[in-house]
């Protein structure tokens, strides 16, 4: 716990310095537009919660997979991979304790978004469920740092995770249903999106500012935190087999 | 060697380059499948709102927008290129040769305005027909070299900031992010123009994209070949504008990096 809190201290402190780690934030008043937008020009202003959510998920998923893969490509630049993976704490742990900071911040989309909404378009949202969004967006905050440990890992081995970093965005946008209920995807598509934290995210959100009761809150919220701690096994296995092998043939700065 | 042959000569370097660089970043299997399946879900997940609309014309409308912006979005991608120049610690040397570098960036980076119209091209031929798009034959092939007409206008306008962010590299990162998001909401590509009002309508007229994705509309939907006609050459007109621009914006900046010696340290 200590390194996990020590890891958030110290990205909060590297943002300060560093604000670029916050730059996919100056796009998301803009994502607000175009979703915002279009369902306002179809005229189903009854989608307009679908598109006041959907830029802070992306504002979410894009900051935890960019930081995690630039944390691992700064540290080797400055020098200091090496050093924090021969220290006795766990990394892994050090990583998501540096994403969820960064995720933290994220939260500001939120301010962005609504602000956007109040401002440009005359609408506003209830929180007809303020308990079940918070509890909500504190399960999906968790469950993105989890998953980016994947990332992170990619990064130790490759310096070409970056192509793929750039390619994760829409297809999990898609299949995480965060416009576009899963239910619209084809049937073949909809078990894989069952797999994706984002899609129960994304529906639990919803749910919780509609005026109808949230069903299932419980197993809902759950299974976005059993789908993130599963990102995080699979991403804490993957790193720690990666470091071992890169320390034995000493690639660590040279991966 | 005469001074076009020259010109010509360090172009057909800085495009081999250019290629080498790409070679360096995509294998054809990473360009299928890393960026081509972003792409196709990109427009997948524009098209799937239309179909969350209930309206097949929605749909339509935002799969051509958001297929031809994947055009605009890798013309951009330019920008990238003095930052890359100047990480590697190349700019200085380039400046202080004798060509100029707007010759060797424009050509440099062309790559990525084929790769753009290519990308964009794919993913309308892949979404279309996956959504119920009918692409009318042989009208449709007219599409092809529009396309190409707004990768290039994209590659110009991004040619133009990077002679913007010149002496800013910390917001180059920033200035891609923004613009290619702003073009996304700008452009015609998700409402039409006269959602807007009218004064952001005149300024989407200079960007790159809207006249372009106007004339694509216009062949899809049947329009006369003089309406499709005119906006294509509204769209080169663009280009040549950010172009022209470029050239301005570059050679001033390079001489003001060369007398203070800022190439190497700029913001």
């Amino acid at each position: 716990m200590r390194t996990f809190a020590a890891g958030y201290r110290l990205q909060f402190r590297v943002i300060r310095s560093d604000p670029d780690y916050l730059m996919p934030l100056a796009t998301i008043p803009l994502f607000a537009v175009v979703f915002l937008a279009i369902v306002r020009h179809a005229g189903r202003d009854d989608l307009t919660e679908y598109a006041l959510l959907a830029p802070v998920l992306i504002a979410l998923w894009q900051l935890s997979l960019t930081v995690a893969g630039e944390i691992i490509a700064d540290d080797r630049w400055q020098g200091t991979l090496e050093p924090a993976i021969a220290a006795p704490a766990s990394f892994p742990t050090l990583v998501v304790g540096r994403v969820l900071a960064v995720t933290s911040v994220a939260l500001v989309a939120f301010v962005e978004v609504w602000a956007v909404g109040a401002g440009l378009f005359g609408v506003s949202v209830e929180f007809h469920h303020p308990v079940a969004f918070v509890l909500a967006v504190g399960a999906t905050a968790l469950a993105m740092s989890g998953t980016a440990l994947i990332m992170a890992a990619l990064f130790v081995v490759t310096r070409s995770a970056r192509t793929f970093q750039n390619s994760l965005s829409y297809p999990f946008y898609v299949l995480g249903g965060i416009l576009v209920p899963v239910s619209f995807l084809p049937e073949w598509v909809q078990p894989a999106s069952s797999a994706v934290f984002l899609s129960w995210s994304a529906d639990l959100l919803r749910d919780s500012l509609a005026p109808a009761a949230v069903d299932n809150l419980a197993y809902r919220l759950a299974m976005v935190v059993v789908l993130g701690a599963a990102g995080f096994a699979v991403g804490r296995l993957t790193l720690e087999r990666i470091l071992r092998r890169v320390r034995r043939t000493g690639e660590v700065g040279l991966a | 060697m005469t001074a076009l042959a020259t010109t010509v000569n360090v172009m057909h370097h800085a495009f081999r380059a250019g290629l080498a660089d790409y070679r360096a970043i995509f294998t054809w299997k990473s360009w299928l499948a890393g960026w081509m399946v972003r792409v196709i879900a990109q427009v997948a997940f524009f098209a799937l709102i239309g179909e969350r609309l209930g309206d097949d014309q929605k749909t339509f409308y935002l799969l051509v927008g958001n297929s031809i912006l994947i055009a605009a979005v890798t013309g951009i991608f330019s920008l990238n290129m003095t930052t890359g120049e100047r990480w590697a610690g190349t700019l200085p040397l380039l400046v202080a040769s004798p060509s100029s570098p707007i010759l060797v960036f424009s050509a440099r980076g062309s790559y990525l305005a084929a790769d753009g119209a290519l990308s964009a091209l794919a993913a309308l031929f892949i979404a279309g027909p996956l959504f119920g798009m009918e692409l009318p034959w042989p009208r449709v092939l007219a599409v092809v070299p529009l396309t190409a007409v707004v990768g290039l206008a994209s590659y110009c306008f991004g040619t133009f900031l990077a002679g913007i962010v010149f002496r800013f590299r910390s917001i180059n990162g920033l200035v891609v992010l923004t613009v290619t998001v702003l073009l996304m909401a700008a452009c015609g590509v998700n409402v039409p123009l006269s959602y807007y009002p009218e004064a952001l309508e005149w300024f989407s007229r200079v960007l790159p994209v809207t006249n372009g994705l106007l004339a694509i509309r216009g062949v899809l939907d049947g329009a006369d070949t003089a309406t499709i006609l005119g906006n294509a050459a509204l769209e080169a007109a663009v280009a040549v504008g950010w172009m022209t621009l470029a050239l301005a914006s570059f050679n001033r900046l390079a001489s003001r990096g060369r007398r203070d010696g800022s190439l190497d340290y700029g913001a």
